[in-house]
């Protein structure tokens, strides 16, 4: 057992997120589908529950959090940081049945400046590392990989592609391209260089650096060195890597790009980013940064196979009392512990104390 | 410990003798063995042999830190995986094969029989046609020689058993071969000794 559950680290995040002075929002449970279907892009599942409200008004129980918060959010010149823990209703895995899943995550919106970004990331580390100390965060920049398509002439009908072969560190693909738009061996070596980008941070920026081609690459380099630099400093050097395989929708996030992951989890547990983009498609001005930590991907990390209960006390009539005591004396001590009349079949558990006094 | 995914069958034999040249061998592997995982302790690798479909669902959900996959079985699932090489083995093409006097006609529905759903419902939206996807699980071949459906999206290896039943190939959608792929979450905690046995790989594909 790692010894955390869901509930307590939702509790250290929110204890977290308020020391840092971020304040909590509770949005509604359902939304007008048609913000979801207008944005649907930058949903990470596509599947949205949806039902007539009372006006006959198509309505949506939420599948995220961000756009509703972005959507009511009043662009008045203030910068608001919040935070939420708030269930999401979508199909884990974008397959199956629809699941209410626990989500917790932190948006800013308005000014954003770089100290606003620094303090984001630090907090996306804080938040992995109350998961658990084994953590990784990948760090990546919109304005570098949409630099890179500039300077490469990559077309905007292969931009998907691209992006495609680049979220699967899949140079052999982008090859391909070689012929279909005319790049020469410098475009696919530098794709090749800028793909297999990875490992520990320090030294992945030297290549990210060796890789710039133009203006907006470097100035998205520039801002990856700064944030390395802040980040190392508060002790994340080992935590943090740059990868640009996690390109996310270029019409929604411009920017810094992060996705969180926990050893021991198969898929990211984290998604982040700077959107700007979202803002100014919803009509409104500013800037705005986030990450959202999704618990349905930890439900098998909080919960490993194991024994339900670590003792097993089995009592009769006349041991019921002192049963209950040694029962209580151990769930002190922080063991799970049950006590019975028989040996239950339906559950695991790690030793048995048999007070019966047929045992005795 | 690095987990690795083989595909049963010839291609999975071929896949391990490669990464057998590349220091990645098992003295408990036996050819034709039902056994299905075999380990190596002091060289850091366990093998398990998967249903060639299902080798990129163990990778995605980490059961497995690395496999060979074939494009087939990536481009219709789009696992969420990296796909670091291309080992060049198991060449073939995906298709639209038909009739050999078939000619489309436009104005009705077309009827594609195929295994690749995904694929062939990518493939004709590109195209803008209007398709009724007839899944089948085997002998896809069978559908338009008994007027079941109008095209086949298949992969064709050798084309033999498509001029065997009077059928050719019209279109070509993509060209296949087996691909390592490795889980995102391996590839930054296990980042060593995945990178050092891509790279190895690499270099016997290369031989």
């Amino acid at each position: 057992m790692n010894g955390k559950t869901e509930d307590k680290v939702l509790a250290e995040l929110a204890s977290l997120y308020e020391r840092r002075g971020y304040m909590r929002y509770r949005p509604g449970c359902f939304e007008d589908y048609s913000l979801y279907l207008d944005n649907i892009d930058f949903l990470i599942s596509k599947n949205v529950i949806t039902f007539s409200g009372a006006e006959g008004r198509l309505l949506a129980l939420r599948p995220d959090i961000t756009l509703s918060l972005v959507s009511h959010m009043q662009c008045d010149g203030q910068t608001r940081k919040l935070f939420y823990t708030e269930k999401v209703y979508r199909r884990a895995d974008g397959v199956g049945e629809f699941r209410d899943i626990n989500q917790t995550g932190v948006e800013v919106v308005g000014d954003i400046d770089r100290a606003c970004e620094t303090e984001v990331a630090q907090l996306i580390l804080d938040t992995l590392s109350m998961v658990s100390r084994n953590c990784m965060l990948d760090i990546s920049h919109m304005g570098y990989t949409e630099g890179m398509m500039a300077a490469l002439n990559i077309p905007d009908d292969q931009k998907q592609f691209v992006y495609a072969c680049l979220r699967g560190k899949n140079v052999h693909d982008f090859i391909q391209l070689k012929n279909l738009c005319g790049l020469d061996e410098s475009a696919v070596s530098t794709f090749a260089g800028i793909a297999e980008i990875g490992g520990d941070a320090a030294s992945a920026i030297l290549k990210v650096k060796q890789c710039v081609l133009n203006q907006e690459m470097a100035a998205a380099a520039d801002e990856l060195e700064q944030l390395i630099f802040s980040l190392s400093e508060t002790g994340y050097k080992d935590n943090i890597a740059i990868n640009f395989s996690i390109a996310n929708n270029a019409d929604y996030y411009n920017g810094l790009i992060f996705n969180g992951y926990i050893d021991g989890v198969p898929k990211r547990v984290l998604s982040g980013g700077r959107y700007d983009k979202l803002l100014q498609k919803l009509g409104k001005t500013g800037g705005a940064i986030g990450f959202a930590l999704y618990l349905g991907e930890l439900e098998r990390f909080f919960k490993p196979v194991g024994n339900a209960v670590d003792v097993l006390i089995l009592y009769d009539d006349d041991s019921m009392l002192e049963a209950l005591k040694s029962g209580k004396h151990m769930a002190d001590g922080g063991r799970a512990v049950r006590i019975s009349r028989t040996v239950p079949e339906d559950i695991r558990y790690g030793k048995i104390v048999d007070m019966r006094s047929k045992s005795k | 410990m690095i987990g690795i995914a083989l595909p049963k069958g010839r291609l999975g034999e071929k896949v391990y003798s490669m990464l057998a040249g590349a220091g990645y061998g098992c003295d408990a592997y036996e050819s034709g063995s039902r056994k299905l995982i075999f380990s190596d302790e002091q060289g850091g690798v366990k093998y398990f042999w998967v249903k060639p479909a299902d080798v990129a669902v163990y990778v995605e959900r980490g059961a497995a830190d690395v496999g060979v996959a074939g494009k087939d079985v990536l481009e219709e699932n789009n696992p969420d995986v990296y796909e670091l090489a291309d080992l060049g083995m198991g060449r073939c093409r995906m298709c639209v094969a038909a009739k050999s006097d078939w000619r489309d006609d436009t104005s009705r529905t077309l009827r594609v029989a195929t295994k690749f759903v995904n694929v062939a419902k990518r493939y004709y939206a590109k195209l803008g046609r209007d398709i009724e996807i007839i899944k089948l699980n085997g002998s896809i071949e069978l559908a338009p020689i008994l007027g079941m459906s109008d095209v086949i999206v298949d992969i064709v290896e050798t084309g033999t058993t498509l001029k065997e039943n009077d059928l050719k190939v019209f279109a070509e959608i993509f060209q296949i071969s087996a691909r390592l792929i490795v889980n995102k979450a391996s590839y930054k905690f296990k980042n060593a000794q995945i990178s050092g046995l891509t790279q190895k790989l690499i270099s016997e594909v290369k031989k």
